[in-house]
């Protein structure tokens, strides 16, 4: 059932039992085209009230109401640039104002507090009040995550209900009452839980900031680009915050098919692998003193082409053992699939080894891979059949994209098995133990740092894009194996044109049935379900 | 989500006696949910033991289902509730608008003089904790404090310090 409404003089069909604030929303309009600021109301939480910044006036009512909590009806006329509307809002920013504390030059939220963008969009220009304001603690650690300003804090109660609702740990209240109201934990149960980073991001003002990201970096430094978390299979939307080539932080981005306006704690800090001190600078060949040394990505690729042609020649295709990633591209690994082709290996002789943890009912998957489903979905099988090949000596040598394969799951660590091997190649993104075994090694782009999709655990393709460019050379897996290709003089591979993402992804649903119509450039910002999956 | 599944205490060691937590469970016959009762149970268990300290609340917290923080919460919005010692006597004087007109604030101010300590804090011996009190409907009779459950009214500064002074 639908109803319509009115707002400022457009005419609105919405959903029947919507709120006012809701049914904008629904309809994307809200902050959009119609300006209901609000601090309290959040669209997905409960509902509050407590902020009464998002009066409007409705016809036929003689007061104004508070639009989070006045449901449509038919017929309905709401005017939210009125005298009466703006003079209320004034009115409510002075009192939110009174007790807050001018510190905007040393609040980490300046730049993006909604205190600042609404005081200066609807308040008044200065203060009448002349007693002091509430002097409070400016450094409460509410937990191992989270620091609260007591005299910043404007009561809306967000990370009250967010505890409560979402992670349901309840964490966190209102203490005291009136003007001595402070957010609060028991004294030796802080706010610990899996998702506790979130509350920073929904607290309007500069409260709540998260320890790991405050006095970084000034947010009008930073570009906001979207991009998916890579922490585990469930492909989080995000914004990376990058700010000189450097990615400061990962806040969540609405994706109401995903992860709706949350993160997990554990993927907000996997942002740190993009810089990370461990990454893989150069292509490395080992040397005749067993040492891996740093070489140009020509002599790499020799050194990996005469060890793959030694094995294929002694033992054809079967000699060679293959990984694919759960961390790589879907374009990468189509580029995977095309190189076994012209080996004359089928997409299931590849295995992929795919690293585990901890999960939930929210947003945690245990598959800690952001392309574990795509690599299924491109056919590749498990590593078990791999690693047994590797173990009874039919192949000589191993190709291997990411890292996991020494997961315990599969050599727990133990590395005697490939140490037997004629060759290990690795193309990776970390150092890793089988980097310390690898006879020649490739530095492969994080997903963050090039063009492509990943697939999330519903099956849902998603897009990322550079956003920053590696302070060294590396390369997308897909490109490195066009390489090795030509190196090889492996069939349709002799002259291979410039590793292009966007046509090796226009290329995906010509191969696979599953990706017809879907690419990089067609999923858009919040990515589209492969053909016969329901995400 | 998964929980870690907290083990039961064997044996209740609390400090909540058993003849309160019986009286709890009757309050809570009276309510459709059973954190109705809690205002009740807060002052069963602050008749009983003084005040409502972190260990209090948690143990009401499991008797009533809720969250010790939650417990709290309550606590903390309520003048009348304590989450640490008092003095044996509670002196709260009333600062609200009429009483303050007829000298309530500088009453107040005397008394912490006198008895060397600030609103909200006990006297060393544990004899007196003195307050500030919202209104107590007692305008008339402006300025007043209350002693436990007893009102003084039309008070003078000096009446006031005789009557503190008779505090055992």
């Amino acid at each position: 059932m639908t109803v319509r409404i009115t707002v400022d003089g457009a005419a609105y069909e919405v959903e029947e039992g919507r709120t006012l604030l809701q049914a904008l929303d629904d309809l994307g309009v809200l902050m959009n085209g119609v300006e209901v600021p609000h601090y309290c109301w959040h669209p997905k939480l409960s509902i509050d009230g407590s902020c009464r910044l998002c009066q409007v006036e409705v016809e036929g009512v003689p007061k104004l109401q508070i639009a989070c909590d006045t449901r449509v009806t038919d017929g309905m006329v709401v005017h939210t640039k009125s005298e009466r509307v703006r003079k209320a809002r004034e009115g409510v920013m002075e009192l939110l104002l009174v007790n807050h504390p001018l510190d905007c030059p040393i609040c980490d939220q300046a730049g993006e507090c909604k205190l600042q963008d609404y005081a200066f969009e609807y308040g008044v220009q200065h203060s009448r009040s002349r007693e002091p304001r509430r002097a409070l603690e400016k450094r409460v650690e509410l937990g191992p995550t989270i620091v609260l300003d007591q005299e910043r804090c404007i009561l809306c109660r967000r990370c009250v209900r967010f505890c409560r609702e979402v992670p349901g740990t309840g964490e966190l209240v209102v203490e005291n009452r009136g003007d001595r109201s402070v957010i609060a934990a028991f004294p030796g149960a802080p706010l610990d839980n899996d998702y506790s980073m979130n509350v920073a991001d929904i607290c309007p003002v500069g409260a709540l900031t998260t320890k790991d990201f405050r006095f970084k970096m000034r947010v009008w430094f930073l570009d906001e680009l979207p991009g998916v978390c890579t922490g585990c299979s469930a492909g989080c939307n995000i914004h990376a915050g990058v700010a000189n080539n450097r990615v400061y932080r990962y806040v969540p981005r609405r994706n109401d098919a995903v992860n709706e306006t949350w993160i997990c704690d554990a993927g907000r800090m996997s942002y740190r692998e993009i810089g990370s001190a461990s990454r893989i600078h150069h292509p490395q060949v080992r040397g005749a003193d067993g040492r891996l040394t740093a070489a140009g990505l020509g002599d790499a690729l020799a050194v990996a082409a005469a060890r793959l042609r030694a094995a294929i020649e002694g033992g054809g295709a079967e000699a060679v053992a293959v990984l694919a990633s759960p961390h790589a591209t879907n374009e990468d690994l189509l580029a995977l699939r095309r190189f076994l082709a012209a080996l004359g290996a089928p997409p299931e002789s590849a295995g992929v080894a795919v690293p585990t943890g901890a999960s939930d009912d929210l947003l945690l998957r245990e598959e800690k891979a952001a392309n574990a489903f795509g690599a299924r979905a491109l056919g590749f099988g498990g590593a078990d059949a791999v690693i047994e090949r590797v173990r009874s000596g039919a192949a000589r040598v191993l190709l291997a994209l990411g890292h996991d394969i020494l997961a315990p799951a599969h050599l727990r660590g133990d590395v005697s098995a490939l140490a037997l091997l004629d060759g290990v190649i690795l193309l990776d993104t970390h150092r890793s133990a089988l980097e310390r075994i690898a006879h020649v090694v490739f530095p492969a782009r994080h997903a963050l740092e090039k063009l492509g999709t990943l697939t999330n655990a519903a099956g849902r393709v998603q897009r990322v894009q550079p956003v920053v460019e590696p302070a060294f050379a590396a390369w997308s897996e897909g490109e490195i194996l066009l390489r090795l290709g030509e190196a090889l003089a492996l069939p349709g591979f002799e002259e291979p044109a410039a590793w292009d993402p966007h046509a090796v992804s226009k290329s995906l649903g010509e191969e696979l049935p599953a990706f017809a119509g879907i690419d990089v450039d067609s999923v858009g910002h919040e990515g589209l379900p492969l053909r016969g999956e329901s995400a | 989500m998964v929980k870690a599944v907290k083990p039961k205490k064997a044996a209740k060691s609390g400090a909540i006696s058993g003849a309160t937590r019986k009286r709890i469970a009757e309050e809570m016959q009276k309510f459709p949910q059973k954190r109705g009762a809690l205002l009740e149970a807060l002052h069963l268990v602050q008749e009983e033991l003084g005040c409502i300290a972190p260990e209090t609340a948690r143990e009401l917290a499991e008797i009533f289902e809720m969250r010790a923080v939650e417990v709290m919460e309550v606590v903390s919005f309520y003048n009348m509730f304590h989450a640490a010692p008092q003095g044996r006597h509670h002196v709260h004087v009333c600062t609200n608008l009429p009483c303050s007109l007829r000298g309530g604030r500088s009453l107040l101010r005397r008394l912490e003089e006198h008895l060397g300590i600030r609103a909200g804090e006990t006297t060393p011996d544990g004899r007196i904790t003195l307050g500030r009190e919202e209104c107590l409907g007692a305008c008339a009779y402006a300025p007043m404090l209350r002693i436990g459950d007893t009102y003084h009214e039309n008070l003078g500064v000096e009446l006031a310090k005789k009557l503190l002074d008779s505090l055992e």
